[in-house]
């Protein structure tokens, strides 16, 4: 097939590639499908091994080598960091996940609609000029069915019916919630006194064993159900009850015998005509060669990062490409955002909690301060965010968790650490960030990966309507923890970087505004298609994951209905 | 006292791999005042001396000169303090160099605020990370917080309950407990 025109050139096989693979070799096409990193197996990723998967994520094989440099003032030149998103193995981010699993509100598509059309950010007593907020081109509505898809075909566990704020679903989730542990119960009952609203939050995360049913994909394999042993959040999951595309879509677009799978394969720019049109991608191979690959569409399915500098880095000396591929709006890399993620602490005299054992998905949560859920007037920002009983990890997650003023070593801190291990959970946020142009991903002028290639360079700062609302949620939150019976709390506001990030790549109706369309196809090269968080106009107080599912569901089907470009 | 517990380890065989003896006691003495021991064993028992040798002998590799750099200068502020080698100092004079490296006070050394922090970080690395690395040996870290280890699972959700497991650790995925 090398030598040929693949019908799909996929970059990237995470969680939308995965889904991708699947959908599109299914149809029929014929998929090259590159990843940069290794095919990675059980005995890699599911260890249950703290110090390599969270003491130092930096020296795993599948983090070292994609650095970023962030900066939050762009006058600075800016510091290497890692993440583990990218995770740069078959099968990508998703092994490592949390499993949460939300479906976006439907009020998260039309910020600009709700809340700045109407004045509501005027009453709220924010000044939003120096922001972009903008709707999104499709709604809740045109991604209902295919969230359904992604939760039945992953298993998804969930309480449907029991958050007044989600939107309306046509089916409930495949399987009953996760088993409460003492972090839910005991956020439960506090939300509730309060007069909040928790429930089980919908994890993809097996309550059961689990195959989907007809009329979803029965060739997806049966998986076995969690047994909580609680290493979610940065590990591989050893029993596979945790949804991830390497043990499910994957297998399953490789068996159709439709995909060439090119691990270790790393593409380094697409490949276009003189008419303007994607002609393929270069790559190294597994051995540093630069190779070419043909293909009549071109899918990027790398995370925010690689979306971004794989359009600037294919720019032609042509003039609408001068700037980067699909870059006539100028807004590639622009917009770019993430949760600014908080924690907010709770010690426990009256309570063991053992917040160590799963489900580690933050699993109890409250919407009443997410999105437009609560009145914002005279609070000084819009938007909100998720907030859910939190706080699993081993001793090595947790040995940095001292309240403030006391020292973090010595005598006093092992008697507090002996104490409070088990007597301790937190309440997780992820509030949403606005988009803003001066938030963007470029390439770093200096600094290269082992292949060459420029490292992406992000410039971030959270403004002001982020900053009002991170001191407000860590209020109710800390009002949560004193309910529940907390003999001591304290806040950690978000670190500078932003996590689960968005944007680069924005969708939208209008060319001169946005990247690509509603369908992920870029505005300016019409077999080129980005699909990710990194198309996303605005965010959500919610990870991105079950969205993005979503939108590779419904690209795929987009892209096999046009018949015409595969003959 | 922990000299001596020192020279009985080196010489029970666990040879080192990255450090050399004299910084190996260093490391030793400091990660017994990070986390010491009490009516409970602590950093020194852990072995985090060892977790932190082999660390620097592989992937921490990097991290090497800053040790030896970060050694020379807390030696030269203990003696520049109390002229004695940090190994000589007591409990309270060891307290107060660390108190001192912490804050960034140490003249010998710039940016020994950042070499404490990564000190820190590994000596506790060392104790409550999983045994396969070197470090918390005989469990002591897992036992000392309540943390029963690399379980399969919980069958249980222990609410309001002390886990009455006995604590495991694995090298490589965990077997289903009928496997074991």
């Amino acid at each position: 097939m090398s030598a040929s025109i693949a019908d799909i050139c996929l970059v990237g096989v995470g969680a939308v590639g995965g889904i991708l693979a699947k959908q599109l070799a299914t149809a029929g096409l014929k998929v090259v499908a590159f990843e940069r990193g290794p095919a990675i197996k059980r005995e890699d990723y599911a260890g249950l091994d703290s110090i390599s998967f969270i003491a130092r994520p930096n020296t795993l094989e599948w983090v070292k080598n994609e650095p970023r440099i962030f900066r939050t003032n762009p006058k600075e030149p800016g510091a290497i960091r890692h993440g583990t998103s990218p995770f740069n193995a078959l099968g990508g981010a998703l092994l490592l996940w949390t499993g949460q699993a939300s479906r976006f509100m439907p009020g998260d598509f039309k910020v600009y609609s709700n809340e700045v059309a109407t004045g509501a950010a005027e009453r709220a007593g924010i000044d939003l000029s120096d922001y972009d907020v903008v709707d999104w081109p499709i709604g809740y509505d045109d991604l209902e069915p295919y969230y359904e898809r992604f939760e039945w075909e992953f298993g998804v566990s969930g309480a449907s019916g029991m958050n007044p704020f989600a939107g309306p679903r046509r089916k409930p989730y495949p399987l009953p919630p996760l088993r409460t542990n003492a972090k839910m119960e005991l956020f439960g009952a506090a939300c509730r006194r309060l007069g909040y609203h928790p429930f089980n939050g919908p994890a993809a995360v097996l309550s059961e064993p689990y195959r989907p049913p007809p009329p979803y994909d029965t060739r997806m394999p049966e998986r076995p159900a969690c047994v909580y042993c609680g290493h979610c959040n940065h590990y591989g999951c050893h029993v596979s009850a945790k949804a991830s595309t390497l043990y499910t879509a994957i297998p399953v677009a490789l068996e159709t015998g439709n995909v060439d799978l090119r691990a270790n394969c790393k593409v380094a720019s697409i490949t276009t005509d003189d008419k303007g049109v994607a002609t393929g991608v270069k790559y190294f191979d597994a051995q540093g060669g630069l190779q070419e690959q043909r293909a009549r569409v071109v899918i990027l399915s790398a995370f925010v990062f690689d979306n971004v500098r794989l359009l600037l880095l294919s720019k032609t000396g042509e003039k609408r490409f001068r700037n980067g591929l699909a870059n006539s709006s100028g807004l590639v890399g622009k917009c770019f955002f993430g949760h600014g993620d908080m924690r907010i602490y709770g010690l426990f005299d009256d309570h063991i909690i053992n917040a160590f054992i799963g489900p580690g998905s933050a699993t109890m949560r409250i919407d009443d301060f997410n999105g437009n859920n609560f009145d914002h007037t005279g609070l000084g920002f819009i938007r909100g965010g998720t907030m859910g009983a939190s706080g699993d990890g081993t001793p090595i997650s947790r040995m940095d968790v001292v309240p403030p003023g006391m020292r973090s070593w010595g005598r006093e801190y092992k008697e507090y650490f002996a104490r409070y291990y088990t007597r301790t959970f937190d309440i997780h946020m992820a509030p949403e960030t606005l988009p803003r142009r001066d938030n963007r991903v470029d390439l770093d002028p200096r600094r290269r990966d082992p292949w060459g290639l420029p490292l992406p360079r992000v410039t971030f700062a959270f403004h002001e309507n982020e900053k009002r609302m991170h001191r407000f949620l860590a209020g109710i939150a800390e009002g949560i923890l004193h309910e529940a019976g907390a003999s001591k709390v304290w806040t950690e506001l978000p670190r500078p970087a932003p996590t689960r990030q968005c944007g680069g790549t924005r969708m939208g109706s209008d060319p001169r505004k946005s990247v690509v369309n509603e369908y992920c196809q870029t505005h300016d090269v019409p077999n080129l298609f980005i699909v990710g968080s990194s198309v996303f106009p605005t965010m959500s107080g919610y990870p991105a994951t079950a969205t993005i599912a979503a939108l590779a569901y419904r690209t795929a089907e987009y892209i096999t209905r046009q018949r015409d470009w595969f003959r | 006292m922990q000299t001596k517990s020192t020279r009985t380890r080196v010489q029970r065989g666990e040879t080192l791999k990255a450090l050399t003896p004299r910084q190996a006691r260093l490391v030793e003495a400091i990660a017994g005042r990070i986390l010491p021991s009490t009516d409970t064993p602590g950093a020194i028992e852990a072995g985090a001396l060892y977790y932190i040798d082999r660390a620097l002998a592989g992937v921490y590799r990097s991290l090497l000169p800053h040790y030896r750099r970060g050694l020379r200068a807390i030696e030269k502020h203990a003696k520049a303090k109390f002229s004695a080698s940090f190994l000589k100092l007591s409990e309270n004079e060891q307290d107060a160099v660390l108190s001192a490296l912490e804050a960034g006070q140490v003249e010998e050394l710039s940016q020994g605020d950042e070499f404490f922090e990564l000190l820190r970080s590994h000596v506790l690395e060392g104790v409550f990370g999983e045994p396969s690395h070197c470090g918390n040996r005989d469990l002591i870290g897992w036992r000392l917080v309540g943390f029963p280890g690399q379980q399969y699972g919980y069958p249980d959700p222990y609410i309001d309950k002390v886990v009455d497991l006995e604590p495991v650790a694995c090298d490589g995925p965990p077997k289903k407990p009928a496997e074991a």
